[in-house]
This record gives C-alpha cells, sequence and structure tokens, in this order.
C-alpha cells in the first residue's frame, strides 16, 4: 500500500478542521485559505489568495495590533486573542485568534500562520447567561430609532434621570443599557431591579439592603442594589407599579441621594444615575393620583419614548435577520432567512407584544424549520392580521390595495382615529381618505377618552 | 478632533469646494476597518482636482463618537474598507455617501474617485461583490447587502 503524500495530508486536516486557517507569505498576502476561513469570513479562496491580509480578514486589530506581525517581532506565539472582524455583510464577528511565524528549513522566517475560531455562539450563549445585551444589539433603522439612536450619546454624557417609557418588549432595558454603556459611568456596574415584580418588603430590602438584626434571619449586613450601583446605574423598571411608601422613599433618593438600609440608625451616600422605565403613561397615573406628582417630575427629567414595533415596521426585516442569526447561533442550525411570504405575513401582523414577540415568533419557526428559509408554515397559526382581514386576506403577494389599506390603518391608529390629521400624514385630500376608507371597508380606530393625549 | 497639518497653502473657504472626500488611511493604503481607524485623510476638491489636503485624528471606538467625529469633518463621500452596518447607517443618515470596501493605495483610489472611475467593482475589497452581484454575497443569508449606501 502506497503512503500518503505529505502535502495531501496536510491539505485534508486543514480543510476538515472549524477553525479558519490563513498563511501569509513576508510581504503579508495571503498564501492559503482554508474552507472554515472561507465560511467565517465570507471571501472564498480565489479571490483571498494574493491578496494583503487585512484586506481580507479585515480585524479590529489589523491596523494597530495585528497578531502575526507582533508574532514576528517578538518572535512569541499568540494564543485565543479575542477580536471581532467585519464581514462583507457589516456584521461584527467576534472570534479568537492565534498566531505563529512559518521558518523554513534554516529557520528563517518565510511567514505566518494564522488560526482563528468564530465565538459567535459563544458570544450569544455568554449574553443569554449574562443578559448583557449591548447598544449594538439594538436594531432599527427606522426614522423614530434613528432619532433615538441620535439623542442617546448627548444622553448618556449628561447625569440627568431618565424615564424610558415603552410598551412591553419594546427594549426599555436595551436602551438603559444603552445609556449607561454609553456615559462615564460605564466602567461601574449597572444594576436593574424590576420594581413592579416585588413585594413592597422585598423591594424595599433588595434596593436599600439591611443590617444584621434588622429582622428575623438578617444574621448578616445585606448591601442593597442601590450600594452595589454605587458610581454607576439603577435601572427601576415598571416604576409605575411601585406603591405610595415606596415611591416616598425613592423621592428621597433621587432629592438627596442619601438612603437608610433597613434596621441601620446612619444614611448612606450614593452616586448613583437613575434610568426608570414604565409600560405606562405615567403622566396619567398623576392625574389619577396613583403616582406622586414630585416623584414624577424627579424622573421625568430626560424623557424617551419607545415606539411600539408597529409604528416602525420597515424594521422587521432587520430584526428577522437578527434573530435568525442570533438563533443559527444558539440552536447550531443554518437557517438561510425568511421566505418572502413569511416575511409579507410578519410585515402585516400587529406585534402587540413588539420585539420579544418577533423574537418568539423566530423562535417557534426555529422549531418547525428544519434548513433552507422559513416559510409561512413554520409560523404560528395565530399569526393572520385581524384588522385588515377583509382586505389582504390570502397568501403570495399583497395586492396594491391591500398595502394602501395597511398603511391607512396604521395612519388611522397613529392618530386616534382622527382622519384629518392621518390624510395629512399620507399626503392625500381628506376627501380621498374617506373615499378609501369606505371602497377598501376599513374600520376607523375609536377616539380616545377625553384624558388621553393626542400626539 | 485633531487638526494635524495642512498640506496646500491656505484652507480654502467651504463655499468654494465642489466636494470633500475623506478616507481613511492606514500606511497610505486604505484602512482595512474604519470602526478602529485612527487617521481619516480629508480632500477639498475644487473644479475636479484635489486643492486641499489634511488629516484627521480619529479617536475611541465607539461608534456614535465615531460617526460624529466623521460628520463634524463636513465631509460629502466616504471611501473606505469595512465598516459596521450601524457605523454605515449612522454617516449615511449624517448625508454622507459612504463608497464601503474598498482597498488599495490611497493615491490611486483618490485619482480613480477624481477621475470619476471608482467603479462599483473597482478597488473593491476581497469577498465584497459590485452591485450587479451583490444578493447573497455574505454569509448566514442575511438580506440586503449593500456596498454603497445613500
Amino acid at each position: 500500500m502506497s503512503q500518503p503524500d505529505a502535502d495531501n495530508v496536510r491539505d485534508t486536516i486543514l480543510e476538515s478542521i472549524a477553525d479558519g486557517v490563513f498563511t501569509v507569505d513576508d510581504d503579508w498576502r495571503i498564501t492559503s485559505f482554508n474552507a472554515a476561513a472561507e465560511r467565517i469570513t465570507g471571501v472564498a479562496r480565489e479571490e483571498a489568495i494574493g491578496q494583503h491580509c487585512c484586506d481580507v480578514f479585515r480585524a479590529s486589530i489589523c491596523e494597530g495590533q495585528c497578531a502575526l506581525r507582533q508574532t514576528r517581532e517578538t518572535g512569541r506565539a499568540i494564543v485565543n486573542k479575542a477580536v471581532y472582524i467585519i464581514d462583507a455583510g457589516g456584521q461584527r464577528i467576534p472570534i479568537s485568534i492565534s498566531a505563529a511565524t512559518l521558518k523554513d528549513a534554516s529557520g528563517n522566517v518565510i511567514g505566518g500562520v494564522e488560526t482563528f475560531r468564530d465565538l459567535s455562539m459563544v458570544e450569544e450563549l455568554r449574553k443569554e447567561l449574562r443578559a448583557q445585551y449591548t447598544y449594538a444589539d439594538i436594531v432599527g433603522r427606522s426614522a423614530r430609532m434613528r432619532r433615538l439612536f441620535d439623542l442617546l450619546p448627548q444622553i448618556a454624557d449628561s447625569t440627568s434621570t431618565v424615564l424610558i417609557e415603552g410598551a412591553s418588549g419594546t427594549g426599555k432595558e436595551l436602551f438603559a443599557r444603552a445609556i449607561h454603556d454609553l456615559s462615564p459611568r460605564r466602567e461601574k456596574p449597572f444594576v436593574a431591579i424590576n420594581c413592579g415584580a416585588l413585594p413592597d418588603t422585598l423591594l424595599e430590602s433588595e434596593l436599600f439592603g439591611y443590617k444584621a438584626g434588622a429582622f428575623t434571619d438578617a444574621r448578616r449586613d445585606k448591601p442593597g442594589r442601590l450600594a452595589l450601583a454605587d458610581g454607576g446605574t439603577i435601572f427601576l423598571d415598571e416604576i409605575g407599579d411601585v406603591s405610595a411608601a415606596m415611591q416616598m422613599r425613592l423621592l428621597r433618593v433621587l432629592q438627596e441621594r442619601v438612603f437608610e438600609p433597613l434596621g441601620s440608625v446612619t444614611s448612606v451616600e450614593v452616586d448613583v444615575r437613575v434610568i426608570a422605565a414604565t409600560n405606562q403613561q405615567l403622566d396619567k397615573l398623576v392625574r389619577k393620583g396613583t403616582f406622586r406628582e414630585d416623584l414624577f417630575y424627579r424622573i421625568n427629567v430626560v424623557r424617551l419614548e419607545l415606539p411600539d414595533l408597529r409604528q416602525r415596521r420597515e424594521d422587521i426585516p432587520l430584526l428577522v435577520d437578527r434573530f435568525v442569526s442570533k438563533f443559527n447561533a444558539l440552536q447550531g442550525k443554518d437557517i438561510a432567512g425568511v421566505s418572502d411570504e413569511a416575511l409579507a405575513i410578519l410585515m402585516e401582523h400587529d406585534f402587540p407584544g413588539n420585539v420579544r414577540e418577533l423574537e418568539n415568533v423566530v423562535e417557534h419557526a426555529f422549531v418547525l424549520c428544519r434548513g433552507g428559509l422559513i416559510g409561512p408554515q413554520h409560523l404560528p397559526p395565530a399569526l393572520r392580521p385581524k384588522e385588515s382581514a377583509t382586505v389582504v386576506a390570502g397568501h403570495g403577494p399583497r395586492t396594491l390595495q391591500a398595502l394602501e389599506a395597511i398603511h391607512i390603518t396604521d395612519a388611522l391608529r397613529r392618530h386616534n382615529g382622527n382622519r384629518a390629521a392621518a390624510a395629512r400624514e399620507l399626503g392625500i385630500n381628506p376627501s380621498t381618505l374617506f373615499r378609501k376608507i369606505n371602497s377598501l371597508g376599513i374600520d376607523i380606530p375609536a377616539r380616545p377618552q377625553a384624558d388621553s393625549e393626542t400626539e | 478632533m485633531v487638526l494635524l497639518d495642512t498640506a496646500v497653502g491656505t484652507r480654502l473657504a467651504d463655499s468654494l469646494v465642489e466636494m470633500r472626500v475623506a478616507l481613511p488611511t492606514w500606511n497610505d493604503r486604505i484602512s482595512p476597518v474604519l470602526d478602529v481607524a485612527t487617521r481619516l485623510l480629508v480632500l477639498d476638491v475644487v473644479d475636479g482636482s484635489e486643492a486641499d489636503r489634511r488629516e484627521v485624528l480619529l479617536q475611541g471606538a465607539d461608534v456614535h463618537g465615531r460617526a460624529r467625529q466623521i460628520l463634524e469633518s463636513q465631509v460629502d463621500v466616504l471611501v473606505c474598507g469595512a465598516a459596521s452596518m450601524p457605523l454605515l447607517a449612522m454617516l449615511s443618515e449624517g448625508g454622507i455617501k459612504v463608497i464601503s470596501h474598498r482597498c488599495g493605495v490611497v493615491d490611486e483610489i483618490v485619482a480613480a474617485l477624481l477621475a470619476g472611475e471608482l467603479t462599483e467593482d473597482a478597488f473593491a475589497m476581497p469577498g465584497c461583490c459590485g452591485r450587479r452581484q451583490r444578493r447573497r454575497c455574505g454569509r448566514r443569508g442575511q438580506r440586503g447587502r449593500f456596498m454603497e449606501q445613500e
């Protein structure tokens, strides 16, 4: 039996491993590029060979801290350095790289070899485990989201208290984290607490902490979340759900940045930035008398209003792509995306649960879809537009009339049924709008109650 | 933002400049990753020719700060290498015509741009196909990838 050729063996091994491997010559030009390198970078081998490695690899360290250059200069191999590359689609892909020099038989350096591993799955798992999503995880290119993005750096630079209003699932905590991550406090802790999820006594001990002996079983001091957030940011979610007594205590913290742990006789000063969030309209609660007016004004210094997903439908394709990538990484699948028919259904759905609901829909589809594209049959059965059912029933490409009905329904909803305002937004004459409402059989949303605000 | 030098004579009044072009540079080549580039070459173009050239230092790694620094340079066109989607979106939203995923020697790219020869495929980074081939050119089946964002 003949011995296998050494080059063949080497090539077979390189092609079969999951790590990307490429080699460069003395002039930093790529001389070999394995299949995993093609997959991770999105660059075909024939395009990569002969090119400068930085133009192919596009890593965050290419310019200033090239691993191969450092290895050549120091003679020491680099192992598992965490960096990111940018693929052809503009996605940041987290990777770990290792680098070593290549020498000829005489010991002269003739180039280098770099191996790298896609850490997307590890990164997703890490985020899932620690719930550490960052600013980069906020997806949106709609006008409303872009306006929010423009505001974030200025808000982050200030020390003012921020109130984030938005329905459930719109990403209030994500924005709070983004403000913290962009602020000078980013190196300090970000501590989140859901005020609505805890009864008063528990919330008090969680927020303020307690001293040993403060109550039965309080055997040792326990610092509260406020103390843990010292120097950083505390995120008070569902602030509209706290009791009147707790509102009073929070007011003191906001006014004086001072609190007393349970059972303590001394006050503790704390340097903390407060970001509060609610899915209710606090000004209405103030009018109803269930939320303190002075606390409202303390909180409502800078207000961010997060749009519902149906108010930024144009972001749905981007969000779907994001979730497909995420679940591909988490579940080790290779779903290519969403079919046009399925996307049309998603675009029409109202998503009362907002982005979280969309994420759940994609996760549901991942359970049923084995590969290729997610189709309408993989979506939850309940996912059908209801309000516009008379005009958009059926699958397949939507008609111009159906799209018109969707836009008109949305505009009417945004303006609480005000037809003149909706016509203005749509850029058509009110009489044209009335005619279309009648001919398309659109139900006009009910006008809000007297205490409601219009935009 | 730090101005490093003003190479050609006195600074031109903004009203005289037909087009202001910026390119992130590294060793006389286009910097491979805009998100971490440290130098931005800013060129003023008058009558189709380069009339002024200066360099701006880019600092910090957060996307917003970087976009703000580039927008403050008041450039009309940015020719760059790879860049993350959020950064590209912010620059496009700020009114900059971004020609991304280009690589090569800066002076050659500037010459091609001024001659109107910076076509979709010219100086394209490996793996970043032009408009004719743009569909599904990346990985993981993501839709709508554009090299140029306007």
